[in-house]
């Protein structure tokens, strides 16, 4: 605690800041110029010139003029007293804090909803000693590229902004030739930002094994980016006013990206939610949802536009369905609203419930992140993560949340694989799993153990202490053991332990099944992950004090030319052999810690779960085949031409992978 | 009028690109009534290496084609006029030169034409961007520099590797549109491809034609009983602009972006082709960066006190950018080239002369589409044929077929467009639309003599399958060689081509047997009028 100062002004809670709450484009129009500036508030902290803070440096360099451009000082008085420059396209400084201001805006809004602080991805390592290193600020470069692009670096732990001139369809819609800046766009600062938190705290979501990982990636982008529309309270009553309370229809807040879109030749934003500009009428109409997109669509941006839209459709019934009695009263039952521009207090309501229902809605998707499993995720396990999670904080589920969530992503065919009915109960992860007494023990040394870690870290806000700490815990210091090592010398019934979590834990001949030899022990090696404290409060006060864990092991497999699977040990410093690649198993666990347990222990296994119910220890043949089948026929019929041409195929990771438009 | 009864198609193998000898037949005749010659090139090769093909060449022309067709300005398709120029333009050691007729080329070349010249201009500024950012990114990768920025990362090398891929394959694009020259530094940018310059120069013709579509032109030189229909270049930007099509238009779909000038004005600029910083080139006013400039003009004392507080705060940006050599992103704007350089390929393949040559009396039909992509083909469908005569074969009450849709119903021999790449042909409005039992097709693909990046597009997998099936296997390609049916590269392609043709008759087998000649320099296929 700071030392009680007298006689001294405190800190200010948030620092405003001026920016587009769209992008310049709607500045120009008459009806939107009034409410696309915005003022952000972002919490108040110490800043560099740059602006460089707590979780991000603006380094504002354009390479290909080899130039720097004079950074912002956000702490002159003249700043401070006039929330930051005005909005201007033509002044870096202001390029350089609008991407500051948005971009703390969506670590906020994870922070608010995780219940904890986030770390950046940390930077991997040559050396496998060290293996990875501590990354402190996300850089982000306004102006890196010349192209109608912008990325997320995860080897350079950097947001490349890119600058271009335009090309509309027509000079009605943008002007020709004018120089469009990626960085003045909120949608795309927040996506680019979202996949470097996503990158975080979920880092094997980078490893196409299935086609809804890289989609699931650039959705949940996406997502992030549309729901943030609605915390801005001036733009979201202008839209209600405008829609008449309809948000089913055309509007801006589920339309990502215009300025962007108009200027590389659409008919409109770049991806709409709700809707689209129909290509021979130019006139927006709403989408059907159609399961065979599901089944079709393989390009991660398009994928992904699904899950948007299923989300979407969740939110607008779950605002429908607030919203049903305020319409009843205004209009004395008949629903029928009058002729003319709505009551502006009933606008100011219907925003209040908009807003409500968007922030629950992007904080059910976010919560959920915790309860994916670390590798390998499918839109179906991202459904079960998202109704577990929301029922583990709200048992009552009054309003139907869930309801509208399962009922949107069945409409548009996506359906987890393994359960039997597409029921609430069904989707629902397996609360405590069953123990035996061995099994018990052996959790009981955990749970101590996590205790110890939580003891030492729940008053940390320190996020470099936060994440030195957890990696102690994981790997141990010179004074304990760690976690590692703890399962792995407490364990009595690797068995048991292989039933819960698919994993490999055999004491010997774990190599036959494809797992490598762990460098510290004799055994087979897996890796901990992301360990984490989670603290939530429910809207009934309910409390949640969870630590979680992700594990996760690699295989080395084989397919060979007649469909049987065989396996080799994977070594890093050598090409996988001929039909050979590495499948990953991953089990994500969660401890409450209120009431000692395991929780829930989210599973995907490397070994067959069917056949280990059996008593028959076997390699996951059907995980291992539908990669097979992804990787080396269905994602490759539908790379980009510049995957094609440039790239090395499907798993090549070295490039860049989180391209807001996709030609990477 | 020569009744003509059959065409010979020859194609040289001179690796991946195109170089066709066509001669037609009367039956009256042993000596062929008319040839055709349709480019020259190849992605490789030097004049030595390729002076055999192209003597083979001359002499089944006899040193003398009526017409000499060059689709379009890509080195796989002018390449030999270029390294082989002596062959083309002087007198062989028994005093005959090489002679065409006419030589037709798409409007697309036509100089003389203002709107064509102003375009080419710009286009060539754009090649010219192209050429200097694979130079740039060449020497760049060589740089210490460059590889500093992945030491200490977890697989620099694969890093690195999948850069040095992408310069690779970039470089090939280059080359495809303009021509280096060897320096006592490494490789200079030369200018536009030397081949064009042979053609449109230095061979000895008679006439040039620039055709656009829509255009028919009855027979070649005096003989009738052939008629040539000119379905592309496009004559709209669009078209030209379109090289893919939607699902089910396109063997595979993608959206590439147009090339962005911004770009290009950097790039030539890096190469010291402007006059300097011009405000083209810059984002933003200079006093954003030129700071120090600035001290000159204050004589305030606060006023100097600022700008010296900003200088020093770019100069601490600058220690931070330079700190971490891992984190600098001095290059990764290069690698924007790549959506560039397929920009230039695809608009550059739809400025392809694209022709069908109808045989007037059985209407059968051969399509040569030089390396056109989707763009041209959506295109053909809307040509406003002026002698529709030919396509109403089915006036009774129902709607007229159009006529580029009847040519392709007739198509029996189609010369497959761009190298068998995923969207060089049409799905709905090309190959679905060929239907002749007798069709049969001609790939100029080889992977011995081919462009990097090319063997992951080439063959498409979904074309061949298709083609496959279309022409029973009648499908002749430039090599087999390292080619496979499948992703996993276990079925040969020749196998599985060989598996095709066994779902010919006997007898089609047989003639099939009969008009098809492979040889090291050339393959032939027998067409029937």
């Amino acid at each position: 605690m700071n030392a009680i100062q007298p006689n001294t002004v405190k800190k200010p809670a948030f620092r405003s800041l001026k920016a587009y709450a769209f992008d310049p484009s709607l500045s120009l129009k008459i009806d939107t110029a009034g409410i696309n500036q915005l003022v952000y508030k972002v919490p108040w902290e110490d800043l560099d010139t740059g602006p460089s803070g707590e979780y991000i440096e603006v380094v504002d360099y354009d390479p290909t003029v080899k130039k720097y451009f004079k950074p912002v000082d956000l702490n002159h008085p003249y700043l401070l007293a006039q929330n930051g420059l005005d909005p201007s396209e033509s002044n870096p400084q202001f390029h350089q804090q609008m991407v500051y201001a948005v971009a703390m805006t969506t670590i906020m809004n994870f922070e608010k909803a995780l219940g904890r602080k986030i770390l950046w991805a940390p930077r991997l390592l040559e050396d496998r000693a060290k293996f990875e290193e501590y990354v402190q600020k996300l850089r982000i470069y306004p102006h890196a590229l010349r192209e109608a692009n912008a990325y997320y670096s995860p080897v350079k732990k950097s947001l490349l902004f890119g600058y271009f001139s335009s090309f509309p369809a027509n000079n009605v819609i943008h002007m020709p030739d004018a120089l469009v800046f990626t960085c003045l766009s909120h949608d795309i600062i927040a996506h680019e930002t979202t996949h470097a938190i996503l990158d975080g705290m979920q880092y094997h979501y980078n490893e196409p094994s299935n086609p809804d990982v890289l989609a699931f990636h650039e959705a949940f982008a996406d997502i992030v980016a549309l729901f943030q529309h609605f915390t801005f309270p001036s733009v979201l009553q202008h839209q209600i006013a405008q829609t008449r309370g309809d948000l089913g229809s055309q509007n801006l807040l589920g339309k990502l990206a215009q300025e962007f879109g108009a200027a590389i030749g659409n008919y409109g934003s770049l991806r709409d939610a709700i809707g689209e500009i129909d290509e021979k009428t130019k006139e927006w109409k709403p989408r059907e949802p159609n399961p065979n997109d599901y089944k079709r669509e393989m390009e991660p941006h398009a994928r992904g536009s699904i899950l948007v839209a299923a989300v979407f459709e969740a939110f607008i019934t779950i605002y429908k369905s607030r919203v049903a009695d305020l319409l009843r009263i205004a209009t004395n039952g008949t629903g029928i609203l009058p002729q003319g521009d709505l009551h502006p207090d009933l606008v100011n309501r219907l925003s209040g419930e908009a807003s409500a229902a968007a922030s629950h809605v992007l904080s059910m998707c976010i919560r959920a992140l915790d309860y994916c499993p670390p590798v390998d995720i499918t839109f179906g396990e991202y459904l079960r993560a998202i109704i577990t999670a929301d029922a583990d904080l709200v048992n009552n589920d009054s309003r139907n949340y869930r309801l509208a969530f399962i009922d949107a992503f069945r409409r548009r065919g996506i359906y987890p694989e393994g359960i039997k009915t597409l029921s609430e109960e069904s989707l629902r992860y397996a609360q405590e799993p069953f123990l035996g007494q061995q099994q018990q023990d052996f959790f009981g040394v955990l749970l101590k153990f996590l205790k110890e870690f939580r003891d030492a870290t729940i008053y940390t806000k320190d996020r470099a202490e936060i994440y030195r700490l957890s990696k102690s815990h994981i790997s141990g210091s010179t004074t304990s053991e760690g976690l590692n090592k703890k399962i792995v010398f407490s364990m009595e019934d690797p068995g048991e332990f292989e039933k819960l979590t698919g994993l490999v834990f055999l004491t010997q001949n774990w190599e036959q099944y494809g797992v490598r030899t762990s460098p510290k022990y004799k055994g087979p090696s897996f890796r901990i992950e992301n360990l984490r404290l989670v603290s939530r409060v429910g809207p009934d006060g309910d409390q949640l004090n969870y630590i979680i864990f992700s594990l996760t092991q690699r295989a080395g497999v084989i397919v060979n030319e007649d469909g049987t699977i065989s396996t080799y040990v994977p070594d890093d410093a050598q090409e996988p052999p001929k039909r050979g690649f590495e499948c990953w198993g991953g089990c994500t666990m969660i401890f409450d810690m209120a009431n000692p347990s395991l929780r829930y222990a989210i599973t995907k296994p490397l070994l067959d779960p069917d056949k280990l119910r059996q008593g028959i220890r076997q390699l996951n043949e059907k995980r291992i085949l539908k990669q097979f089948r992804y990787q080396t026929e269905e994602a490759i019929l539908h790379l980009s031409e510049q995957s094609l041409y440039f790239g090395a195929g499907i798993n090549n990771n070295f490039n860049e992978p989180f391209a807001f438009l996709h030609n990477h | 009028m020569q009744k003509i009864s059959h065409a010979e198609v020859r194609m040289y193998r001179l690796g991946t690109g195109d170089c066709f000898a066509i001669k037609f037949f009367s039956k009256e005749k042993e000596e062929p009534v008319c040839k055709l010659m349709i480019d020259a090139g190849t992605w490789s090769g030097s004049g030595t290496d390729l002076e055999p093909y192209i003597k083979d060449l001359k002499q089944y022309l006899d040193n003398y084609a009526d017409v000499l067709i060059v689709t379009h300005e890509h080195k796989d398709h002018v390449h030999a006029f270029d390294v082989c120029k002596e062959l083309f333009t002087e007198k062989d050691t028994k005093g005959k030169q090489f002679e065409v007729g006419e030589l037709w080329m798409g409007w697309t070349e036509n100089d003389r034409l203002k709107k064509v010249k102003e375009w080419k201009e710009d286009y060539g500024e754009k090649k010219k961007a192209l050429g200097i950012a694979a130079l740039t990114l060449q020497e760049t990768m060589a740089s210490p520099e460059f590889k500093k920025q992945f030491e200490g990362n977890r697989d620099a090398a694969k890093m690195l590797g999948a850069r040095e891929t992408f310069g690779k394959v970039l470089n090939g694009f280059a080359d495809l549109h303009v021509a280096f020259e060897a320096s006592s530094t490494g490789k200079v940018y030369k200018g536009g491809l030397a081949g064009m310059e042979v053609v449109k120069k230095d061979i000895k013709k008679k006439e040039v034609k620039y055709y656009k579509p829509g255009d028919v032109i009855q027979g070649i030189g005096n003989v009738e009983g052939i008629r040539i229909y000119v379905l592309g270049p496009p004559e709209l930007q669009e078209e030209i602009a379109q090289e893919a099509g939607g699902e089910g238009e396109s063997y595979q779909h993608n959206k590439v972006l147009r090339e962005s000038d911004t770009f290009g004005a950097a790039i030539l600029h890096l190469a010291g082709n402007d006059n300097g910083m011009d405000a083209g080139v810059l984002p933003f006013d200079e006093k954003y960066y030129d700071i120090d400039k600035r001290l000159e003009y204050i004589q305030e004392p606060e006023g100097k006190e600022a700008i010296l507080k900003e200088v020093d705060s770019m100069d601490t940006i600058k220690k931070i950018y330079e700190a971490k050599d891992w984190r600098r992103i001095d290059y990764d704007w290069l690698f924007s080239a790549g959506a560039f350089a397929l920009r230039m390929n695809g608009l550059t393949n739809n400025l392809s002369l694209a022709v069908a040559i109808e045989f007037v009396d059985s209407g059968r039909v051969m399509l040569f589409p030089g390396d056109a992509e989707f763009g041209s083909w959506a295109s053909w469908h809307t040509i406003d044929w002026k002698e529709d005569d030919r396509s109403n074969g089915n006036t009774d009450g129902k709607k007229q077929k159009h006529l580029t849709e009847d040519l392709l119903n007739r198509t029996v021999f189609y010369k497959v467009a761009h190298h068998l790449s995923h969207n060089g042909t049409a799905q709905r409005l090309g190959l679905e639309m060929m239907k002749h039992k007798d069709l049969a097709a001609m790939a100029t693909l080889d992977y011995n003599k081919i462009n990097d990046g090319w063997t992951s597009t080439m063959p498409n997998r979904s074309l061949i399958k298709e083609l496959l099936l279309r022409t029973r296997g009648r499908l002749m390609i430039m090599n087999e060689e390292g080619l496979f049916y499948d992703f996993n590269e276990e079925v040969p392609m020749k196998d599985k081509i060989e598996d095709a043709r066994n779902s010919m008759t006997d007898k089609e087998r047989k003639a099939f047997e009969k008009d098809f000649i492979s040889n090291k320099r050339y393959l032939q296929y027998t067409v029937k009028a």
